[in-house]
């Protein structure tokens, strides 16, 4: 497989955005188009070529090596193909993605998968807030894709959701699924305080929560088909992700159906 | 032509061009998904009569589904898409959505779809929620034993084939039956068809048009044995019984198949239960586009 690998020469001292800076539209490009793009944010210019070593040629990969946090917008608009970052990924990783696949090893700050549509985004360690969720002045957070992290998730996680499927193997942070409409989170460690605000449709998946919110209506204990199809959709779409694969859901669970402070179809399934 | 002392008639199944499609149909248990399949497919013998025909493909391993439940895979066919719908939406509201413990799938991948769901899920009354994973979406309808899950859309064929046939032919109705079973069984091991009639097997061969007014079918009075004597019959002598195998298939290659695969078992059982001759029904050929000629599948 062909690809072009990006080293980091130094150390950032200002953020740079590799918004659009994906296989897809890397490919056609010769090698030195590809160092003269631009990716700074700050007042100075900063090309690609002045920022990494860069080698290879471009094809149907990349790899950042050197990833920090400092690196925003890593996969964002990827559509296919594969993006290895080898490190940390800074804020908006993956954001509006539509195919392909995004890999972190390391952390990532806000909005990872914001807007993602489809394709599969893995990052080993943990993800800051706003996980899927939509950004400022956008109506809807992530609409499509698969996203698994390692660690732990922010707060807010799939704020606005409207489809797709996270797993968090960690914990997740307060308030998650607020503004949902759509979509799955599964916690395998747990919700933080008061999952589910307004969630309006959705699914959210854990074992416990911190403390649930008063409009959440206990319906029992119930061995719910859909269940089954999740499994089989995380194992027929992630395959063996070695340490992270995701641990297949128990098929029986408590229901509480809510938000019923809004039109109280989503749910929250408690597996412990 | 004779193949171990059977007869072989000289002649072809004529059949027609059909829309179909394919269901998932699970359970808690393969009891109960059997069920559920055998009560959609019940009074779906033939397209004139019942409005479509339909019938178990195959069982399916827990593996095979996407529940990993028992199920069973169910095909329907029908004159056209628009004639399909309303026999899919119907038995599926009825027969699947009703049964304990049921879910029920897309059956077949095909480019063309039917809107499976549009029926069934709006007895949710409102509390039915989608889910859609990956490039699937399916419908959760609360019912009071759960809930029943319901994919959104299934595959249709327009290149589906109904109405290949064997008539086998015989001079003891009941070794004929058992011959004529075991054709069934040997054709149920064929991906894709079904065999919509009773236990795969039509007594009532018919004919286009009665004596009665409004009768769209009558009966083969050519191949009724106690009228050999007083028509202009296609039996000889000795025959006792004729029992007809009526094949629908997703694909003509299909249908081919297994009408390959009915010829093989009742003329490897030969002429020990009573088989003397295999025929197939025809209308001359003017007015179904498949014809599958029995010398070209014993080759």
């Amino acid at each position: 497989m062909s690809g072009l690998v990006f080293k980091l020469r130094a150390v950032l001292t200002e953020r740079i955005d590799l918004k659009d800076i994906v296989p897809n539209t890397l490919a056609g490009l010769s090698l030195h188009d590809v160092q003269r793009l631009s990716v700074g944010t700050g007042r100075s210019e900063a090309d690609i070529g002045e920022l990494f070593f860069v080698s290879g040629s471009p094809g149907e990969r990349l790899v950042i090596e050197g990833g920090t946090s400092a690196i925003d917008g890593i996969g964002s608009g990827l559509k296919a193909g594969t993006i290895i970052v080898e490190g940390d990924a800074g804020s908006l990783a993956a954001c509006g993605m539509r195919g392909g696949r995004l890999d972190i090893s390391g952390n990532t700050a806000s909005h990872l998968a914001s807007g993602m549509r489809g394709g599969i985004v893995v990052v080993k360690g943990s993800a800051g807030g706003l996980v899927g969720a939509a950004r400022a002045g956008e109506r809807f957070g992530m609409a499509g894709g698969t996203v698994v992290i390692g660690g732990d998730a922010g707060d807010r996680a799939g704020d606005r959701m409207r489809r797709g499927t996270i797993v968090v193997r960690g914990r997740c942070g307060e308030a998650t699924g607020a503004r949902m409409m759509g979509g799955t989170i599964l916690a395998e460690g747990g919700f933080g305080d008061g999952p589910g605000p307004l969630l309006r449709r959705g699914t959210l998946i854990g074992p416990s929560a911190e403390r649930l919110l008063s409009t959440f209506a206990d319906c029992g204990h119930h061995d719910p088909v859909v269940l089954r199809l999740i499994n089989r959709h995380l194992a027929s779409t992630l395959g063996d992700l070695g340490d992270l694969t995701p641990k297949p859901l128990p098929l029986k669970v408590r229901r509480f159906a809510g938000d019923l402070a809004t039109i109280g179809k989503g749910e929250l399934l408690l597996t412990g | 032509m004779k193949v171990n002392g059977v007869a072989i008639d000289d002649t072809f199944a004529e059949a027609f061009g059909m829309s179909g499609t394919g269901l998932v149909i699970t359970a808690d248990s393969s009891k109960w998904a059997r069920i559920a399949a055998d009560t959609m497919c019940g009074f779906g013998t033939s397209v004139i009569g019942c409005g479509a025909e339909c019938g178990i493909d195959r069982e399916l391993a827990p593996d095979e589904t996407p529940d990993g439940r028992p199920g069973f895979r169910v095909l329907l066919f029908g004159f056209s898409p628009d004639s399909l719908l309303p026999q899919l939406r119907n038995r599926v509201g009825q027969c699947v959505l009703t049964s304990p413990g049921s879910a029920c799938f897309n059956g077949l991948d095909a480019p063309q779809q039917l809107a499976l769901s549009a029926g069934p899920r709006f007895f949710g009354d409102g509390w039915q929620t989608s889910k859609r994973l990956g490039s699937r979406r399916y419908w959760r309808v609360p019912v009071m034993d759960g809930e029943f899950v319901i994919e959104d859309k299934c595959g249709l064929t327009t290149d589906g084939v109904g109405g290949g046939n064997l008539l086998l032919i015989g001079s003891d109705r009941a070794g004929l039956l058992e011959t004529t079973e075991a054709a069934v069984a040997a054709i149920a091991r064929v991906p894709d068809v079904i065999t919509p009639f009773p236990g795969g097997i039509v007594r009532s061969g018919s004919k286009v048009g009665s004596k009665y007014k409004g009768a769209v079918a009558s009966t083969n009075q050519a191949f009724c044995p106690t009228l050999r004597g007083a028509v202009n019959s296609e039996l000889s002598p000795g025959t006792i019984a004729v029992l007809e195998i009526v094949i629908d298939g997703l694909t003509s290659k299909a249908v081919a198949d297994a009408m390959r695969a009915g010829l093989a078992t009742a003329t490897g059982i030969g002429t020990a239960k009573g088989l003397t001759r295999i025929s197939a029904g025809n209308y001359g050929g003017k007015l179904g586009q498949h014809h599958y000629h029995l010398k070209d599948l014993l080759a």
